[in-house]
C-alpha cells in the first residue's frame, strides 16, 4: 500500500468516525425519555432539584452545543461521567471490556476451527451431496437468530442435560485475583485449574451461540475462494509436479484461498464485538454489550455515546487492519 | 511399432467432458508416440484436443471430465488403471509439465525456492531441505538465472517474464523427468525471449536426453526444433510425420491450411490465407471427416468414417484424398 493511499484511508476513517458520533448523538438524545426523570423516578424530588440535576449533567444546554462539547472531549479521550454509575464512563467500560473481548475471541476461535475445514471439504467435494448438505447447513447457520439459538442451547445443555452452567463468567465460590480481567488468563496465572475449567464451561454456550453464525458465513467464503483457487493454473502445476494431495490442498491452495477469508474474519470480529448485545443479555454475560443495553434503557447518554464510538473505532480499525494484512499476505 | 520401444505411446485415447449440451469428446481416439529423447511437435488450434491429450497422460483430467477409452503406455506400462498414488509418483518424476503463463502457473504466495525444493523432496531426491536447496540453486543455474542463490527466496512476481519461464522450467526439471510436456511454453512471451526459451529447452534436451512434447498452435515454433510433428484437429490426429516432410509436402488439407496461414519470410507480399469456417461443435459431431465443412477438397465420400492411414514411410494422414493435397 502506498503512502498516499494510507493517508487517504486514514482520512476516510476519521470522516466515518465523525459521522458515527453525530448519528449516535442525535439518535440517543432525540429518543423519547428523559434521563433525569429516569434517575429520579423513585425519589420524591422537587422541580428545583430536578432542574439542578439537569444543569449538573449539562442537559440544559442547546443540542448543538452539547454535541460539540461531546466531540471536543471525545477527541481528548474524555467521555464524561456515567449518569447512572456517577463514575467516569471510561472506567465503567474498561471494567466490562475484558469479558466481551474474551467471549469474542473464543467465539472467533470456534468460528475459525469450524469454518476452515468445512469450507475446504465443501470446495474439494464440490457439487457432491456433501457439499450441498454443508451449503444448506451454512445457510441455516447464517440465518440463525442469536437469541433463539442461545435459548435453545440453554434449554438443552443447561436445563435438560445439566452439563453446562449458564449465567455469568464464573461460578460462585471461586476467588481469582483480578489481574488482566481475562478470566482464562487470570485463572491460569493463579494456577487454579478448577476455576479455569469452570470459566471454560461458562464460556462454551455463549461462544458457540456467537461463533456458529460467523462460522457459517466464513465457511461459505472459504468454500468459494477455495473452489476458485482449486481451478487455478498453479494448483494444476503443483499437481503436475507430483506433490502429495495434502500439500497441494493445504499449502498451495489454502494459503491463497485464505486471503479473502482473512478480510471477512477481520470484519466479522468487529461485528462480533459490537453485535453481542443480544447474546450477552441472554447469557447474563457481564460484558460491554449488556452494559450498553442497560444504558440505553437508562438513557445514560455519555456511556452509550462512548460505547458506540468505541464500537465504530474498533470496526474501522479492524477493516483497516484487514486491508493491511491483505497486502502482507499477497506479496 | 510396439509400445515397448516408445517412451510414451497413446492409443485410442478418448477423453470426454459432460456439458449441458451433451458429452464433449475433447480427444476422440488419439494415437501418438514419443521415443526417448525425441522432440515431438503437437500442433493444432485451440480446442483441437492437444492439451487435453497430455493432461490425460499426466492423469490430471479434472472430474467430471474422464478418460473413456484407450491406453497410455509409458515405458510399456499402461497408466490407465494405476492407483492415484502410483500416478502421482510418476508426475514430475517421469513426466513434467511446463505451462503457457508462468505468472499463473507459479504459486504467488510461495517463493521460487520453496516451489523447487518441495518437488525435489516429494520425489525423495534429497534427504534434507538444505541438500534440496543446493540442488535448486544448481537447477536455476542450469536454466540460466543469474545469482541463483539470491533469487531462491524471491516470489514469482519479482521475476521478469522470461526469467519466470526459466524458473518454471527449472521446477519442471527438478525431479529429472524423462518427458517434458511443454504446453504453449512461449506463447505468452515477447518474441525476443521466445527464441531464448526454446533454445533453453533444446539445450536441456541434448544435455539430459529428455524427450519433449511441444504443444503449440504455432507451426513456426516446431518447424526447426522437433523431429516429428503430429497435427490435431477437433479431437483427432489428422496428420503425422517427420517435420521437414510434413512442412514441405503436407498430406492433409488442414495442415496445408495451417501452413498457408503462416506469414512467409521469403515472400512477405504473399497474402495470408486463413482457413475459412470454424472448428465444429464437439458435442454435435457427425460421422466422417471433421474438417470437411472447411475443406477445399471435400467430396461426398468424406461423410464416411475416415481412418488414420499410412501415406508413405513414417507418415500418416486422416484424409481419403491425402495424395492429392498439394
Amino acid at each position: 500500500m502506498t503512502v498516499s493511499r494510507l493517508v487517504e484511508r486514514l482520512l476516510q476513517l476519521l470522516l466515518v468516525l465523525f459521522g458515527v458520533s453525530l448519528i449516535v448523538f442525535l439518535m440517543i438524545t432525540l429518543t423519547p425519555g428523559d434521563p433525569v426523570e429516569i434517575m429520579l423516578a423513585d425519589q420524591r424530588a422537587t422541580a428545583e432539584q430536578a432542574e439542578a440535576l439537569r444543569r449538573d449533567l449539562g442537559l440544559d444546554r442547546p443540542l448543538a452545543e452539547r454535541f460539540f462539547i461531546f466531540l471536543g472531549n471525545a477527541v481528548q479521550g474524555e467521555f464524561g461521567i456515567s449518569f447512572f454509575h456517577r463514575r467516569p464512563v471510561w472506567d465503567v467500560i474498561a471494567e466490562r471490556l475484558p469479558a466481551t473481548i474474551e467471549l469474542t475471541l473464543v467465539a472467533l476461535l470456534v468460528a475459525i476451527t469450524v469454518a476452515i475445514p468445512l469450507g475446504v471439504i465443501a470446495a474439494v467435494k464440490r457439487d457432491t451431496l456433501l457439499d450441498r448438505a454443508l451449503s444448506a447447513a451454512s445457510l441455516f447457520g447464517v440465518s440463525l437468530p442469536g437469541f433463539w439459538f442461545g435459548i435453545l442451547l440453554i434449554l438443552l445443555f443447561a436445563v435438560e442435560l445439566r452439563l453446562l452452567p449458564v449465567g455469568g463468567r464464573i461460578g460462585f465460590g471461586f476467588d481469582v485475583p483480578r489481574v488482566t480481567g481475562f478470566l482464562l488468563i487470570d485463572t491460569l496465572v493463579a494456577g487454579e485449574v478448577a476455576a479455569l475449567r469452570n470459566v471454560l464451561a461458562h464460556l462454551t454456550l455463549p461462544a458457540i451461540t456467537l461463533g456458529l453464525p460467523t462460522a457459517a458465513l466464513l465457511a461459505r467464503v472459504v468454500r468459494s475462494s477455495m473452489a476458485e483457487v482449486l481451478a487455478s493454473d498453479y494448483v494444476l502445476f503443483a499437481e503436475a509436479k507430483g506433490l502429495p494431495r495434502r500439500r497441494v490442498l493445504l499449502l498451495h491452495a489454502l494459503k491463497n484461498a485464505l486471503i479473502p477469508a482473512v478480510t471477512v474474519t477481520a470484519i466479522e470480529t468487529g461485528q462480533l464485538l459490537g453485535g453481542n448485545m443480544i447474546v450477552e443479555t441472554v447469557f447474563g454475560w457481564p460484558g460491554l454489550g449488556r452494559l450498553v443495553v442497560e444504558s440505553i434503557f437508562a438513557r445514560n447518554y455519555p456511556l452509550v455515546q462512548a460505547a458506540v464510538l468505541l464500537y465504530a473505532v474498533t470496526y474501522v480499525t479492524l477493516n483497516f487492519a484487514a486491508d493491511l494484512l491483505y497486502t502482507v499476505l499477497n506479496p | 511399432m510396439t509400445g515397448a520401444e516408445q517412451l510414451l505411446a497413446v492409443r485410442g485415447l478418448r477423453t470426454v467432458f459432460p456439458t449441458r449440451r451433451g458429452l464433449l469428446a475433447a480427444c476422440n481416439g488419439v494415437d501418438l508416440q514419443i521415443a526417448a529423447g525425441e522432440a515431438l511437435g503437437v500442433v493444432g488450434e485451440s480446442g483441437s484436443g492437444k492439451s487435453v491429450t497430455f493432461l490425460s497422460v499426466l492423469g490430471l483430467i479434472r472430474p467430471p471430465g474422464r478418460i473413456e477409452a484407450g491406453e497410455i503406455l509409458f515405458e510399456g506400462r499402461n497408466l490407465i488403471g494405476l492407483s492415484t498414488a502410483a500416478r502421482r509418483a510418476l508426475r514430475g518424476r517421469a513426466m513434467a509439465l511446463v505451462m503457457q503463463d508462468s505468472l499463473s502457473a507459479l504459486n504467488p504466495a510461495l517463493t521460487i525456492g520453496t516451489q523447487i525444493v518441495e518437488t525435489i523432496l516429494a520425489h525423495g531426491l534429497a534427504r534434507t531441505r538444505a541438500a534440496a536447496r543446493d540442488r535448486a540453486v544448481d537447477l536455476l543455474h542450469r536454466v540460466g538465472i543469474p545469482a541463483p542463490g539470491r533469487r531462491l527466496d524471491d516470489y514469482p512476481h519479482q521475476f521478469s517474464g522470461g526469467m519466470r519461464q526459466r524458473a518454471m522450467i527449472a521446477i519442471a526439471l527438478a525431479a529429472e523427468p524423462k518427458l517434458l510436456i511443454a504446453d504453449e511454453p512461449t506463447t505468452a512471451l515477447d518474441v525476443t525471449i521466445r527464441a531464448q526459451v526454446l533454445d533453453l529447452i533444446d539445450r536441456l534436451r541434448r544435455e539430459s536426453g529428455l524427450a519433449v512434447a511441444m504443444i503449440t498452435h504455432d507451426l513456426a515454433v516446431v518447424a526447426e526444433r522437433c523431429e516429428r510433428i503430429v497435427v490435431m484437429y477437433a479431437g483427432e490426429v489428422v496428420e503425422e510425420g517427420p517435420t521437414a516432410e510434413v512442412i514441405a509436402r503436407p498430406r492433409h488439407p488442414y495442415t496445408r491450411g495451417l501452413l498457408a496461414s503462416l506469414p512467409s519470410l521469403e515472400d512477405p507480399d504473399r497474402p495470408i490465407d486463413a482457413i475459412p469456417g470454424q472448428v465444429p461443435d464437439l458435442t454435435r459431431v457427425e460421422t466422417g471427416c471433421r474438417f470437411r465443412n472447411r475443406c477445399p477438397l471435400a467430396v461426398d465420400l468424406c461423410t464416411r468414417p475416415v481412418e488414420l492411414r499410412a501415406v508413405g514411410a513414417n507418415r500418416r494422414s486422416r484424409c481419403i484424398r491425402a495424395e492429392e493435397v498439394t
